[in-house]
């Protein structure tokens, strides 16, 4: 579709203009950091800004979300859809990859109307990075460095002015409705391309082969000695899947009043890190050490998510080296198994370039 | 179970985690409807002995303590150990460490044997130690526990739902992974990252992670985690710049029974 | 309300139907048999070796095999529950009458059609009679489309045998042949004694046209399978189901995965040719 052109200005009263219809979020400062968050004014508008702790899939599958409720005794269900019409403002290319993870999971065998419903009345904003957001991301070397198609507008920051890329009808008609937009000019063009062409150099390439070997070097992988090594490391504190924008996995807990006749279902983020992830009611534990969970962790990133969905599981956002306080990060388990396999000598742990 | 007689009893501790009970009696006053509560010294006079769920609180600290709980435990068919001190020991094992002497001196110095705010004149303090146990315990070194309510205090709504999971029939289960997952939850930024240090990565979730949700480090008071990584929660530490003895003294806040019983 | 149990997820795959408890009986000490009936005009159309998801609402959902066999049905199923955790706890102390969630069926089951003409040879061990029974009720009532069918039934103890009466009238009949053993007999058990491996030195299986099923603890599939593989079953025709913890099942949750496969989804049931370059399967 058409590329225009939106004014710093225009883009303030845009997102004030919205707000009659959406609930508008975008990334805000915090103790140092971003997390995602309702931008209620123009002044809340920060798009040029480091990595959020949690990406904002939260927005999408939500930490603890109602699915169903019901009156226990004549046993009285209903579902419930939580689908507010939202705008995610403000999406680095790694989040947007990672939605589109997320949309193939939840749209694919059976259909999940809770997250369909709420993907369906979101409309994703998302911006060109021009330089990395932390010194942990990889985007580069994971093919996220640019923008997918699951994006309704894009974004890239020219000084004064964003290009804005529509992706889409519900886009368009978005910023028709509710912004002050020109067509963009040849010099704009020209313009912007200057600015993509000059922004990769800003970002090192950090696995040391190239992403389309990953799937293959994982399917090797499974008897590898790292493993053990992590799981030595590993806390198994979640913070790594739970910072993760492509996991998904959840648990459903019900919930009653104190008269045990009311209450609702819900569900909540899970992750395979914890100990009693894979246990069954009868108490045998299919995954019990650390080092199987974290092996289970890297594989559905590297390999499975791949061989089931057709993208990687690792959006190369950096976010669980981040929150690694053991320091098991993607980029050195990766290139650690890379060179065992070609057997040469991996690099040193724990370096960030 | 229909409507089920609920007591609460206190033994040596700060009765703070009763005053939360009183708490989440006002905020979820339907609880009222629910159990029948026939003996609860902080909040009535009444003091009835026919009950089939004890929520105990506090660490067993007095020789006549052992006596009491095992009529407690005779009587309830489920009891709940209320809070750290119950459920770990908690900060009333701190003082395990020294002899009960070296304990009185250290808290009333040496003219402690001559207590000015007694309110029966003044006994001698070595006469009123006659009962105190060399080590206070948690309730669970004496009798079987059903139920754990951790924390310092006890959490409110945790509170609540272990005790619809007790009128249900179900196994009360409170977390038992670490603070970190509520806390990332939260989108809190992480302490260490922060600058400060946290024992969130090996103590048991389930208070929302209150005290790193207002920035003050995971002070350990839910006790740890089944299986914690403790040599990999070491080297985070270390890391941080914390020696092998600021470490102990970090878990010996409200662990200090449990690391004794590992050395 | 009319179709199958599984069409009615269109609104909400985690909207569970009721379901009305026509029957408890207990079985042994742990295991009670529920017989479950739908709302009018739903049916559950299932196949051997399938799942439910099973709500007791306010206490949760857990996954349950399902004990009846499709030519059985007659407008009720049947679950044999062992009571394990909060739900079948909860379920337990149900009674006739009440009413609890269903949905599904889910995964996938035996594939019957490929079983016609061939002899089927069921080890099941303990609580894993309890999915097999459906599979076995289904092969008996349709006897004269297979070979030989023989049983090989392990249990703990006397007192842990499900189905007792079953196990008598399959015994009866001139065209099964049943072999029982326990691991720990009492003072009245004269049957065999061992784990269920010592049966399969009785069975005479001609491998080659013989399918074999087995569902068991954990512990149990490698040993029950170097017997099977012993006896030249090939690997194709040997049928495992798994039992995972299958949060969902619909294939979201992950909590059942073995490596990448999502057992809720492509199992319970697996040929062992499948999953047996699969790490995490046994």
């Amino acid at each position: 579709m058409s590329l225009r052109v939106i004014s710093m200005d225009a883009m303030g009263r845009f997102v004030a203009s919205s707000r009659s219809e959406y609930r508008v979020v975008g990334p805000k400062p915090l103790h140092g950091q971003y997390i995602f968050g309702d931008v209620e004014s123009p002044d809340d508008l920060h798009l040029n800004y480091t990595q959020t702790v949690i990406p904002p899939k939260k927005y999408l599958f939500p930490q603890r979300e109602e699915l169903l409720r019901f009156k226990s005794g004549d046993g009285e269900i209903e579902p419930v859809f939580d689908a507010p019409p939202t705008i995610l403002l403000g999406l680095h290319t790694c989040d947007l990859h990672a939605i589109r993870l997320l949309d193939r999971v939840f749209s694919s065998g059976h259909v999940d109307q809770h997250y369909r419903r709420r993907r369906d009345n979101t409309l994703v904003i998302s911006i060109e990075c021009l330089r990395p957001c932390s010194r942990h991301s990889f985007c580069k070397s994971m093919g996220t460095l640019s923008a997918t198609d699951a994006f309704d507008l894009h974004l890239t920051d020219l000084g004064a002015e964003y290009t804005v890329d529509v992706g889409s009808e519900a886009g368009e008609a978005l910023l028709a409705k509710h912004a002050k937009t020109r067509r963009a000019t040849d010099d704009d063009y020209q313009r912007l391309n200057t600015a993509l062409a000059q922004k990769w150099p800003h970002f090192p390439y950090r696995l040391d082969f190239d992403v389309s070997e990953l799937p293959s070097l994982m399917r090797t992988s499974y008897n590898s000695p790292l493993w053990k090594d992590l799981g030595e490391r590993c806390l198994a504190c979640g913070s790594c899947t739970n910072v993760c924008p492509t996991c998904y996995c959840f648990n459903v807990q019900d919930e009653v009043d104190f008269a045990l006749s009311a209450g609702r279902r819900v569900r909540i983020w899970d992750s395979c890190q914890l100990d009693e992830f894979a246990t069954i009611a009868g108490g045998h534990n299919f995954r019990k050490t650390r080092a199987e969970r974290q092996r289970h962790r890297f594989l559905r990133k590297g390999q499975y998510q791949t061989d089931a969905f057709g993208l990687l599981g690792c959006v190369g956002c950096g976010r669980c080296a981040q929150a690694c306080l053991a320091h098991i990060t993607p980029v050195d388990t990766f290139n650690t198994l890379h060179h065992e396999r070609s057997g040469g000598a991996a690099r040193p742990k724990g370096g960030a370039a | 179970m229909s409507r089920p007689k609920v007591a609460f009893f206190d033994f040596t501790s700060c009765e703070g985690c009763q005053l939360t009970v009183v708490d989440t009696l006002q905020t979820h006053p339907e609880l009222l409807d629910a159990v029948e509560i026939v003996q609860f010294r902080e909040a009535m006079t009444e003091k009835g002995e026919d009950y089939q769920i004890a929520f105990v609180e506090g660490s067993c600290a007095r020789k006549s303590d052992e006596e009491r709980l095992a009529r407690i435990r005779q009587q309830a068919q489920i009891v709940v150990a209320l809070g750290a001190c119950a459920h770990l020991g908690g900060i009333n094992a701190i003082r395990n460490r020294l002899p009960l002497e070296a304990v009185v001196n250290c808290v009333y110095n040496e003219n402690g044997d001559w207590s000015e705010t007694h309110p029966y004149g003044r006994p001698r303090l070595s006469d009123r130690l006659i009962n105190v146990e060399p080590t206070a315990k948690p309730i669970e070194a004496i009798i079987t526990v059903d139920a754990i309510l951790p924390g310092c205090p006890i959490d409110r709504e945790e509170f609540a739902r272990v005790t619809r999971q007790l009128l249900q029939g179900s196994q009360p289960r409170v977390p038992d992974y670490p603070l970190c997952v509520e806390c990332k939850f939260k989108e809190n930024v992480c302490l260490f990252q922060r600058g400060q240090v946290c024992l969130g990565p090996v103590i048991r979730a389930g208070c929302g992670a209150i005290c790193p949700t207002y920035g003050e480090s995971c002070e350990g008071c839910r006790g740890p985690i089944s299986n914690p990584n403790m040599d990999s929660m070491q080297s985070v530490l270390a890391e941080a710049g914390l020696t092998a003895d600021d470490l102990l003294s970090r878990f010996s806040m409200f662990g200090t029974y449990q690391m004794m019983k590992l050395e | 309300m009319s179709g199958t149990l599984i069409e009615t997820l269109g609104e909400s795959l985690y909207l569970p139907q009721t379901a009305r408890i026509r029957d408890v009986r207990p079985i042994t000490a742990m295991e009670k048999l529920f017989t479950l009936e739908l709302p009018s005009g739903l049916t559950l159309d299932h196949n051997p070796g399938q799942f439910i998801e099973l709500s007791v609402l306010g206490v949760g959902e857990a996954p349950i095999s399902i004990s009846s066999s499709p030519s059985r049905s007659n407008g009720t199923f049947e679950l044999c529950v062992r009571r394990a955790g909060d739900v079948t706890g909860a379920l337990h102390r149900m009674a006739a009458g009440q009413v609890v969630g269903v949905r599904g069926p889910f995964g996938r089951g035996f594939p019957i059609e490929r079983f016609r003409g061939k002899d089927i040879l069921f080890a099941p061990g303990g609580l894993g009679l309890a999915p097999l029974r459906s599979l076995i009720n289904q092969v008996l009532d349709e006897r004269g489309k297979y070979g030989r069918v023989t049983i090989l039934y392990g249990a703990k103890h006397p007192s842990e045998l499900l189905f007792k009466d079953e196990l008598a009238a399959w015994k009866e009949r001139g065209d099964v042949e049943l072999h029982v053993t326990v691991d720990r007999p009492d003072e009245n058990w004269t049957g065999n004694v061992g784990v269920i491996t010592t049966l399969f030195a009785r069975a005479q299986v001609y491998a080659r046209n013989t399918v074999a099923v087995t569902c068991g603890p954990p512990v149990m599939y490698r040993f029950v399978l170097m017997e099977l593989v012993g006896k030249g079953i090939p690997d194709g025709n040997i049928y495992l189901s798994f039992e995972r913890r299958m949060k969902c099942g619909v294939g979201k949750c992950g909590h059942c995965q073995i490596n990448h496969i999502y057992t809720c989804q492509s199992g319970p049931v697996f040929s062992y040719a499948e999953i047996k370059g699969v790490q995490e399967a046994l």
